[in-house]
């Protein structure tokens, strides 16, 4: 039988389309994006200098650089925590299924429905020393104020924004872990009240636990979406005040666009993208074995 | 099925990267030599093609592309349809948006570029000079100007000529240019009883009747702390020190950050800030909302370019009366009271450019000085051309027009286009000076720094002043 | 807990719609009123913004070319997609683990970075300002996200019903067309929702690639928009182009709604 041959023109001949589009469009450029990083190029023209590793060398000592990074972890972090929170609280609240649950959730993936430029004009007016009614707030609970507002006070830029991206990003994740609670068959949850198992014990005991793989999906969709974290965080502040709100793609842009070191922007994209392979595989690592699979 | 490990994809790109560094990227050429490392001067590009002179047979097509910021395209257009009214054999396309370097970057790496650009401030020109990408314009420069009266050279103010120059030659050419300095209210003043201050002194005693009305005496565009370098840092240090000390910094001599002219600059900065003297918030805004508490009265001051009013025409109320005046320097400084600094918007042509005849004689009809002149009348802005700005001036130019001509001492601060990473670190330090994280000593220490690394990166391409 | 979960949900709905009630009523002020008085009602409305939005911004064939650009991509992305997902969901061979990464691996990448030499390879094919070059760069980079999320809901498809028409004799290609990619629709919709909202916002390479302004798109025109607003300070007509280009994903995303919840319950979740 010719069913192995059969099967293997297949295989090919369903991936060619994908590959071919993929590889002439996105994967060429890339290699050569890659290779950019071994030259200095200033992108106005078609001259470029080898450079070997000179410019990974001196993305090593570059202060603006590992403050990019932390700022990233930070989002990621702290950001992360707060939105898979947020998430869980919602989606539970939107189970209940009542008129008002269902409003919430037509609109909750509005904010990335918006563009961008949208969300960022929000957040700085929201933050706005003079008006904004975040800082009237702190003002009227008596915690004082920031002169500059919070996106220029170095001490609170940072989490600022990430309070921005949390807003931003959140309306996804709630749909997500709302399916994944609606998949969680119903005797299930009743063996649990039979068991006595309820509010806090039965969600730490049954429901995180069954909601393993849409936290796999999330917690790494976040460390893609985080890590390349760009025009929210430019448009709100371009990673003032003085680096504070810095992330790795803006100071790509910066030394791409403004300081016409192309080649220096594609080494960091290169770190950039290590780190992220690298905190994926981290993800995949921690999330190894099906925490329901040993109990079925 | 589980995801498959992401590693194989790192390590195969890895192998391609290794077997591709031995050929260069495609589409492009490996420069022969390895970057000198002197870093003394400017890499001229040895093969930078020189302009021809405008004066041949015009015709086929002439494509302009122009950034398209506050005085829009439509007086490019119009010149291009004036102009090809006496040149029936030759087609003008004028095209741009307020992003258009980021679409002439590619094409002028493809080797496919306009044959004439205003790219705006998105584009580092002088690393399209350093690569070869520029025509030089002397050639041309020192042929006949539209309508014959002397030289085109002699159409231009040569202190702004000059900032498009490297090593005795032109390569990007001034249309219209910026005057830097403050605005306040007329009417505002005139009701109070206040007269723009004439030096720092004043100031102080100004600013303190201002605060005691309830208004911020002085704001400003904290999200670009470079309106803040313009209008208070480098003037203040100039009038300190004099001229010597900025032209030291601009060539990046070891210490001249250090002098203690730019020191007394921060401190002037600190002064005003400790005073109360500056709007709340305003190291977190924009332009536009710095500008527009300036002009709804929130902000008595504020520091600007003369584009302020084309900026603000939409929004001004009738009794709205703009008026500029030079930043209030020292009484007692080395420096000239009357120096002024200007920056220009520079038109360039592209080394590849297919009409490069038709790109000089175009741009040769828009200096002749009655086209200059209804720029200056229907944009709001003064141009580089000698005699555009006479006649009736738009009462918001008469200030800027009258300081200039009377000025002896035109100057520009070029590192900001020279040496861009370095004038970011230094707005980063400015902002964290606003923001009390840095002492005036430590801001200087810090420019200091960013200047050396500068200085010795041999691969930042020098310039000389 | 019944209160707790009321306030919460109330909660949410004024911290999403309130922010979206103030770009409508952005849309309707006087220029400088949007950030001089950002909580106030525009008094009266001026709906000119919407007359210059469309007029200035060329907002009217932006918004066709938009449509033609995400649909017709989304009608190429989807097949060839879903096609190669199901490769990988269904079938184990050699080099299944290393090219399903390589083709993930673009989603990790920022697209700024490529668009120097993507335009040189699309000037050399002749593809620069023209929809279809630019449909072709859209599939290509939406399929990372495509291919990642139909391998979950192919991998969720009983086996039996692909079983049962293999014994009529099916081949390998008609059990796709035939049975698996029909009922992959859930997952058709959770791709085909996510890849619009972000292609009909797509800016950075329409840019680059589309240079000529019959061509242009929604993002284009808008940005055009948004960056003059810089140098002549109108945010109100700013933010009726906003609305007007947030409008038809809005309607789309209501309309697609209660499928794209189902969808996202069959399995996307799978991951």
């Amino acid at each position: 039988m010719n069913g192995k041959a059969a099967r293997g023109r297949f295989i090919a001949s369903f991936l060619a389309p994908a590959f071919a589009l993929y590889g002439i469009f996105v994967l060429w450029p890339l290699v050569q994006a890659f290779q950019i990083s071994l030259y200095q190029w200033r992108g106005t023209s078609d001259v470029v200098r080898w450079r070997g590793l000179e410019n990974y060398r001196e993305l090593a000592t570059d202060k603006v650089v590992a403050e990019a990074v932390g700022n990233n972890l930070y989002m990621l972090g702290v950001g992360g925590l707060l939105i898979f929170a947020l998430a869980l609280l919602f989606s539970h609240a939107v189970l209940a299924n009542s008129r008002l649950s269902r409003a919430f959730e037509s609109i909750a993936l509005f904010p990335q429905v918006a563009s961008t430029v949208v969300v960022a004009l929000l957040w700085q007016f929201m933050f706005h020393p003079q008006f904004g009614p975040i800082p009237l707030l702190q003002k009227s609970m008596g915690l004082g104020e920031f002169e500059s507002g919070w996106l220029a006070t170095p001490s609170v830029a940072l989490p600022a924004v990430t309070v921005a991206f949390v807003w931003f990003a959140t309306g996804f994740y709630i749909l997500l872990f709302t399916a994944g609670l609606r998949q969680i068959p119903g005797e299930v949850n009743e063996a649990a009240t039979l068991d006595g198992c309820q509010g806090w014990r039965r969600f730490a005991s049954v429901t995180w636990p069954l909601l393993w793989s849409i936290r796999r999906t999330a917690v790494t969709y976040l460390v893609i979406t985080v890590m390349n974290t760009f025009a929210l965080v430019y448009l709100m502040t371009k990673g003032a005040p003085d680096r504070r709100t810095e992330v790795m793609l803006t100071y790509l842009y910066e030394l791409a666009f403004t300081n016409s070191e192309w080649g220096s922007a594609s080494a960091l994209a290169v770190v950039n993208f290590l780190l992220v392979m690298a905190l994926a595989f981290g993800v995949r690592l921690l999330f190894r074995r099906d925490p329901t699979a040993a109990r079925t | 099925m589980e995801m498959k490990s992401p590693f194989s994809f790192s390590l195969l790109s890895l192998a391609l990267l290794v077997v591709a560094s031995s050929c260069g990227p495609a589409g492009t050429t490996t420069a022969s030599e390895p970057e000198s490392g002197t870093g003394g001067e400017v890499k001229v590009a040895p093969d930078a093609p020189a302009a021809p002179t405008g004066e041949g047979e015009l015709k086929g097509t002439l494509e302009v592309q122009a950034f398209k910021g506050g005085y829009g395209l439509d007086f490019y257009e119009d010149a291009a349809k004036k102009f090809s009214e006496s040149h029936p054999d030759l087609i003008i396309k004028v095209e741009g948006n307020p992003r258009v370097w980021e679409q002439l970057k590619p094409r002028l790496v493809a080797g496919d570029p306009p044959d004439l650009m205003y790219p705006g401030w998105g584009m580092d020109h002088w690393a399209l000079v350093a690569d070869g990408q520029l025509m030089t314009l002397d050639a041309a420069l020192d042929s006949p100007a539209a309508g014959g009266n002397g030289t085109w050279r002699d159409t231009f103010e040569p202190a702004l000529l000059k900032l498009g120059q490297q090593n005795g030659r032109t390569y990007v050419l001034p249309y219209f240019f910026n005057v830097n300095g403050w605005w306040y209210d007329k009417s505002v003043f005139d009701a109070n009883g206040w007269a723009p201050p004439q030096n720092y002194t004043e100031l102080l005693s100004l600013c303190e009747k201002i605060k005691a009305k309830g208004i911020a005496p002085i704001t400003y565009q904290g999200k670009y702390p470079y309106y803040m370098m313009f209008g208070m840092v480098l003037p203040w240090a100039r009038s300190a020190g004099g001229a010597e000390v900025i032209d030291r910094m601009q060539r990046l001599e070891p210490g001249a950050w250090k002098d203690p002219a730019v020191l007394k600059a921060a401190e002037m900065i600190v002064e005003l800030r400790d005073k109360g003297y500056f709007e709340t918030g305003a190291t977190a805004m924009t332009h536009t909302e710095s500008q527009a508490d300036f002009v709804v009265g929130k902000a008595a001051m504020i520091p600007c370019g003369t584009w302020l009013f084309s900026e603000m025409k939409d929004n001004l109320k009738s009794t709205n009366q703009l008026t500029f005046f030079l930043p209030p320097v020292l009484g007692e400084g080395k420096g000239d009271p009357g120096s002024v600094i200007v920056s220009i918007e520079p038109w360039m042509i592209p080394a590849k450019a297919k009409n490069p005849d038709a790109a000089v004689a175009y741009y040769k009809y828009m200096t002749a000085v009655g086209v200059a002149k209804r720029f200056v009348a229907t944009k709001g802005t003064l141009t580089a051309i000698k005699g555009s700005d006479e006649g009736s001036l738009l009462p918001v130019l008469q200030e800027p027009s009258r300081i200039f001509k009377a000025s002896g001492d035109v100057w520009s601060w070029q590192v900001r286009d020279w040496y861009k990473e370095m004038h970011t670190e230094v707005e980063n330090a400015l902002t964290s000076l606003l923001n009390k994280e840095l002492t005036p000593e430590q801001f200087v220490d810090r420019c200091e720094a960013a200047a050396e690394k500068t200085r010795y990166d041999a691969s930042i391409v020098k310039h000389t002043l | 807990m019944k209160t707790a979960r009321t306030a919460l949900l109330v909660a949410g709905l004024l911290l999403v719609g309130l922010p979206l009630l103030w770009v409508l009523v952005a849309s309707l002020k006087p220029s400088l009123s949007v950030i001089s008085d950002p909580w106030g009602l525009p008094m009266p409305p001026r709906w000119a913004n919407y007359g210059e939005a469309w007029t200035e911004a060329r907002i009217s064939s932006g918004f066709f070319n938009s449509l033609a650009a995400t649909v017709g991509t989304l009608a190429i992305l989807l097949p060839v997609g879903s096609m190669a997902a199901y490769v990988f969901a269904r079938y184990s061979f050699r080099l299944s683990g290393p090219l399903y990464a390589l083709m993930l691996g673009g989603m990790m990448f920022p697209i700024f970075l490529v668009i120097v030499p993507l335009f040189i390879l699309m000037r050399q094919l002749s593809l620069l300002n023209s929809l279809p070059g630019l449909i072709l760069v859209y599939v290509a980079f939406s399929l990372s996200f495509t291919v990642f999320v139909m391998r979950g809901f192919f991998e969720v498809i009983p086996e039996e019903l692909a079983e049962a028409a293999r014994m009529d004799g099916a081949g390998h290609a008609s059990v796709f067309w035939r049975i698996m990619f029909p009922l992959s629709r859930p997952g058709l919709t959770v791709a085909g929702i996510f890849n619009a909202i972000g292609l009909w916002n797509e800016y950075g390479l329409a840019l680059v690639l589309l240079q000529k302004p019959e061509v242009r798109t929604l993002p284009l025109a808008v940005a055009d928009l948004s960056q003059t607003q810089q140098y002549q300070a109108d945010f109100g007509a700013l933010f009726a182009a906003l609305v007007i280009v947030m409008i038809p994903l809005l309607v789309a995303y209501a309309l697609l709604r209660h499928r794209l919840h189902e969808a996202m319950l069959a399995g996307a979740v799978k991951g």
